[in-house]
């Protein structure tokens, strides 16, 4: 009887013990991919097993590797990243650093880790947030993204209309080959020359492949790019006309190319060229 | 052209050296072992003079003799799995030309190398491919190269029990004794030439010579590969010569010494069958394989030309073998990947040749005789704890078993050698560049394939400890000081893998134990 | 030993100072407020201004007569320095500005050139051009972000938080080149083209003004205010020619 209460007593002792050491070893901020909660201590470590070479020691993007690679590698230190659902110059959400590293950026040394257990991705994520101070200021709110207008041709046209507006061309080229007039000037923000996307290179983006991520990217901005946010400046309607334009611009594997092709051998003449106005 | 076969044939069996001392012998032990058994037992000899003169010349002068004359490539396949299986301590695959095209530390893609982690397995079942848009060599840098090398200067001790010696030294007729020889020194390994990269997209290659410690080349393997047919992962097609789908893989594992450099299971033939093949050996064939996005499911289906990895028909005839793997991992969260798979190869060799003068036509064989390997396998991580089991399930057919030709009547009462065979490793992963490593690895006959046969002839109970230390781990080159302990016992036969000198006891219930003490330096670049 | 020391002297003298704000405001009525007055020079070669090709944006180069120069290093008569911010760096720091900065695209470029403000002080970027615009400012210790603005497009408003001096760029026009001095002041003055620069409103007392050129670094002076008196403090900045 007296052995069992001392039991019980160890027990729960120990249990304390146990919660505190748990308690002050949490990180400031908690970090959640899905539902698993990541722990930066065990991110560390394989932080080191992988992202060591490029990003380095330190977070700070100066890995062994950093010098022959472009684009370069991620300077966690600056707490600034492309991929985002959340408004620029905001932080980004557990999942969307997540979703980079189970995605890999394509064009870019960084390939996709979804080998790797959910668990270790989501250490990682926790791992990456201890770099910056910025982090204990929370991440931004996603953008809300509603529900995407039906592709026509029309929708393209209007889109296309957008491109030339709003002067996406200047970068990405009338053609969306990434050859725009300011293209070869463009630098990141360290600044390291970089190269608007080239939308006949395939079909998938640096931050996802679907509408919803091609819509995510111009009304977020690629932040650390020249590629700024639209969202003060085009309606979502008008965005999605937008995301169904550039899909044409893209190898005839998505359907809108294929819409837009088939529209386009009837229709070719009643087209203004996309480039500067000429009066 | 049969002139060239013979030529070839016979130039093959000249250059074959018969010093006793050293390894070149242990190919006769070797050959001797696994098969010279079986004509003594066949015919009735008393089991204690069956262990052949010491100045034999190879395998032919106590090989059956129905079967020599009809296979003059017989010596040669056993002389050639002999020599990939030495090889095999050698040929592990790791590519620090893959680490200095992307940039990536080795440990992203290996465990600890050149064992795979689960991203490194998606990377090589992707067709040596990262999938990030720049994986074709029109993207690299064009000083960039596929070649990486890798080769381990060392110092080991051989010692294996119950070896048969002169009574007298340099006396042959004084008699036989049985001795504990033990050989050791600094040596070298081979050297391994390791290219391997894309052509284009979803296209790759390999081709890996390789060569023996004295310099002398061979082609280890040669592949192409084609990726995402039909635009899925599900269809990948890769020919040529190649390591089969074994989820614990032989070529990446973390072994060096002679004794513990392969795993049994992979080699071992019964004592006396004629069955040329080891689930370890590089085979030529074609693969057709799939995988899932992160390849947590993966199969391969290939069709495997008979002659076990040669090249040339040689031992070969026109049947074809089928080796199956099929894999799933689960994320056990926090543990770790688990992965489990079944494997199974379903084999046909040759029993008699077309012959010319007597002497056999490579690649002509008939009466074929089926064969089969199949088991189950493991990954298992707890945190860092691996465990990789293993189980195998084999037979042979009792023309193969009892190495007759399959035209003759076969023995009184023989019957199809049956085994079982497993092993267990376990690594623990004190770090990406620590680790240390055991394995414990036991063979036994469930059936022989005569009944006069002891039970147990043949057994194996293996057993290897060892380190790795990687000083440093870049993204460029690794250099690994490895360490390693490894015994193994063989009943009635010397040691597959025994590095010493190799003959079999003088009695068939002897168990002969062979030990490896090895320190090397493992580099790759 | 010393580490430990040396933190706690700053946290009392951080204590000390921040009482002494404290009182000094309590105590400003009682008095008239000074101001400072300089004017900024250098001595040496400063870089030559380039003439920037607008010929890529022909709405922007219509604007134009004569090209326009690149505006790193202003240069007015008498061998005066144009867009240096003066602040004060130690001192009454003020606070709490909220007269909107006004910051322009016109013709393809900033204007004015450097805008400072005090933390948290509104911030409204306007665009009077036909041309589409991102301002990218490339901040490192506040939030760094990029938004487009095409023609007609309202406003964008914003603040910051921290300061730091933020270089700030339009991708799409590579030669526009701009400034936000983000201080923790609200006491602070552009020089103008003519090298001058004003501090109003100042409660006497001991100040450290800090002088801050984007192409050669900061100065700092010290300086005491007066009740109702201007002080003169001028700086002058060693130019190099690159």
């Amino acid at each position: 009887m007296r052995l069992a209460t001392l039991q019980k007593k160890f027990v729960s002792n120990l249990g304390v013990i146990l919660l505190a050491m748990v308690a002050t070893s949490l990180p400031a901020q908690q970090t959640r991919v899905g539902n698993i909660d990541g722990h930066a201590s065990a991110g560390k470590k394989e932080y080191r097993r992988s992202c060591v070479g490029c990003h380095g020691p330190d977070g700070d993007g100066l890995g062994e590797n950093a010098q022959w690679i472009d684009p370069k590698p991620r300077d966690f230190t600056a707490a600034v990243f492309k991929c985002r659902s959340t408004p620029t110059g905001t932080l980004p959400t557990d999942d969307d650093l997540g979703n980079t590293i189970h995605r890999g950026v394509v064009t870019t040394n960084m390939p996709s880790w979804l080998p790797l257990t959910g668990q270790v991705r989501a250490d990682l994520v926790a791992y990456i947030k201890t770099f910056s101070p910025r982090w204990s200021q929370g991440h931004g709110t996603p953008i809300t993204i509603p529900p995407e207008t039906p592709t026509t041709v029309e929708s393209m046209l209007r889109g296309r209309a957008l491109f030339q507006k709003m002067e996406c061309w200047k970068c990405h080229g009338p053609a969306g080959h990434g050859d725009g007039p300011s293209a070869s000037t463009l630098t990141d923000s360290k600044d390291n020359p970089i190269r608007p996307y080239n939308f006949a290179a395939g079909t998938r983006f640096k931050c996802g492949e679907t509408n919803q991520d091609l819509y995510r990217v111009f009304m977020t901005g690629l932040d650390g790019t020249p590629m700024p946010s639209f969202a003060d400046n085009l309606k979502p309607a008008e965005a999605w006309d937008l995301v169904h334009f550039l899909r044409t611009l893209q190898p005839v594997k998505t359907p809108e190319a294929a819409a837009w092709k088939t529209w386009l051998k009837s229709n070719a003449n009643s087209l203004k060229p996309i480039g500067p106005e000429t009066q | 052209m049969i002139k060239w076969f013979l030529m070839q044939t016979r130039s093959g069996k000249g250059a074959r050296p018969t010093v006793f001392i050293g390894r070149a012998s242990v190919t006769a032990g070797l050959v001797l072992s696994t098969m010279a058994l079986a004509p003594p037992r066949a015919t009735g000899v008393s089991p204690t003079s069956y262990h052949p003169p010491y100045n034999n010349t190879g395998p032919y002068s106590a090989a059956p003799i129905r079967l020599s004359s009809h296979r003059p490539s017989y010596g040669s396949t056993v002389s050639e799995r002999y020599r990939q299986l030495m090889m095999a301590r050698f040929n592990k695959a790791l590519i620090p030309a893959f680490a200095r095209k992307y940039n990536l530390p080795c440990s992203a893609c290996h465990t600890t190398w050149p064992e795979l982690n689960s991203f490194g397995q998606k990377f090589r079942d992707n067709g040596f491919q990262l999938g990030n848009d720049r994986d074709a060599p029109i993207w690299q840098n064009p000083s960039y190269f596929p070649l990486a090398v890798r080769t381990t200067p060392m110092w080991h001790m051989e010692t294996t029990t119950h070896q048969p010696v002169d009574a007298v030294r340099g006396d042959a007729t004084s008699g036989t004794v049985e001795r504990t020889i033990t050989q050791q020194g600094f040596d070298l390994s081979g050297v391994d030439l390791l290219f391997l990269g894309t052509l284009h997209k979803n296209i790759s290659f390999g081709f890996v010579p390789s060569s023996d410690n004295t310099g002398s080349f061979h082609l280890e393997s040669a592949f192409v590969r084609f990726d995402d047919l039909l635009d899925t992962h599900w269809a990948n097609v890769k020919v040529g010569k190649f390591e089969l789908d074994n989820l614990v893989s032989e070529k990446r594992f973390l072994f060096l010494s002679a004794n513990g450099g392969i795993y049994q299971n992979y080699h071992f033939v019964p004592v006396g069958d004629a069955t040329t093949f080891g689930l370890g050996d590089n085979q030529v064939g074609a693969e057709f394989s799939g995988h899932s996005e992160n390849s947590y499911t993966r199969y391969t289906a290939a069709i495997i030309g008979n002659s076990d990895g040669e090249v040339g028909f040689s031992g070969g005839s026109q049947a074809y073998d089928a080796a199956v793997t099929v894999s799933q991992a689960f994320d056990a969260g926090s543990l770790g990947i688990q992965r489990i798979g079944l494997y199974g190869y379903l084999g046909q060799r040759p029993t008699t040749f077309e012959t010319t003068a007597g002497a056999a036509i490579p690649g002509t064989g008939s009466f074929n005789k089926s064969f089969q390997r199949y088991g189950v396998a493991g990954d298992f991580f707890l945190g860092n704890l691996e465990f990789l089991p293993l189980y195998l399930r084999a037979s042979d057919d009792a023309y193969l078993g009892t190495a007759t030709a399959g035209d003759q009547p076969l023995p009184a009462g023989a019957r199809a050698p049956k085994w079982n065979g497993g092993f267990l490793e376990i690594h623990y992963y004190v770090n990406p560049q620590m680790i240390f490593t055991q394995r414990s690895e036991l063979i036994r006959m469930s059936q022989q394939a005569l009944p006069t046969t002891p039970s147990n002839l043949g057994n194996i109970d293996a057993y290897t400890f060892g380190y790795r230390w990687y000083p440093m781990m870049t993204s460029r080159a690794g250099l690994a000081l490895h360490g390693e302990y490894s015994m193994v016992k063989t009943i009635g036969a010397v040691p597959l893998s025994g590095d010493g000198v190799g003959l079999p006891p003088l009695s068939p219930d002897t168990p002969v134990w062979s030990r490896s003490l090895l320190f090397g330096l493992d580099f790759a670049f | 030993m010393q580490k430990p020391g040396f933190f706690v002297l700053a946290v009392v003298f951080l204590v000390s100072s921040g009482a002494s704000t404290r009182a000094s405001r309590f105590t400003a009525p009682m008095v008239a407020p000074g101001s400072v007055e300089g004017i900024i020079t250098y001595t040496g070669t400063p870089p030559k201004m380039k003439p920037i090709d607008m010929a890529k944006e022909p709405s922007c180069a219509k604007q134009h007569a004569t090209p326009v120069m690149t505006e790193s290093v202003g240069v007015g008569p008498g061998n005066t320095l144009e867009d240096v911010v003066v602040y004060v760096s130690a001192g009454d720091m003020g606070g709490a500005a909220t007269q909107p900065v006004t910051y322009e695209q016109k013709g393809c470029q900033y204007i004015p050139h450097v805008a400072a403000m005090e933390v948290n002080q509104p911030l409204e970027i306007y665009t009077r051009d036909q041309t589409s615009h991102n301002i990218h400012p490339m901040a490192k210790v506040n939030a760094e972000w990029n938004r487009s603005q095409p023609p007609g497009a309202p406003p964008i408003k914003v603040t910051y938080e921290k300061p730091e001096f933020i270089p700030v760029k339009c991708n799409v026009h590579p030669w526009m080149h701009g400034y936000f001095a983000v201080l923790s002041t609200s006491h602070y003055s552009v020089s103008d083209d003519n090298g001058k620069f004003s501090l109003k409103g100042l409660p006497p007392g001991k100040y450290t003004l800090t002088a801050w050129q984007e192409k050669f670094g900061t100065q700092t002076q010290d300086v005491t205010v007066s009740s109702g008196g201007t002080a003169k403090v001028n700086f002058t900045f060693k130019a190099t020619p690159y």
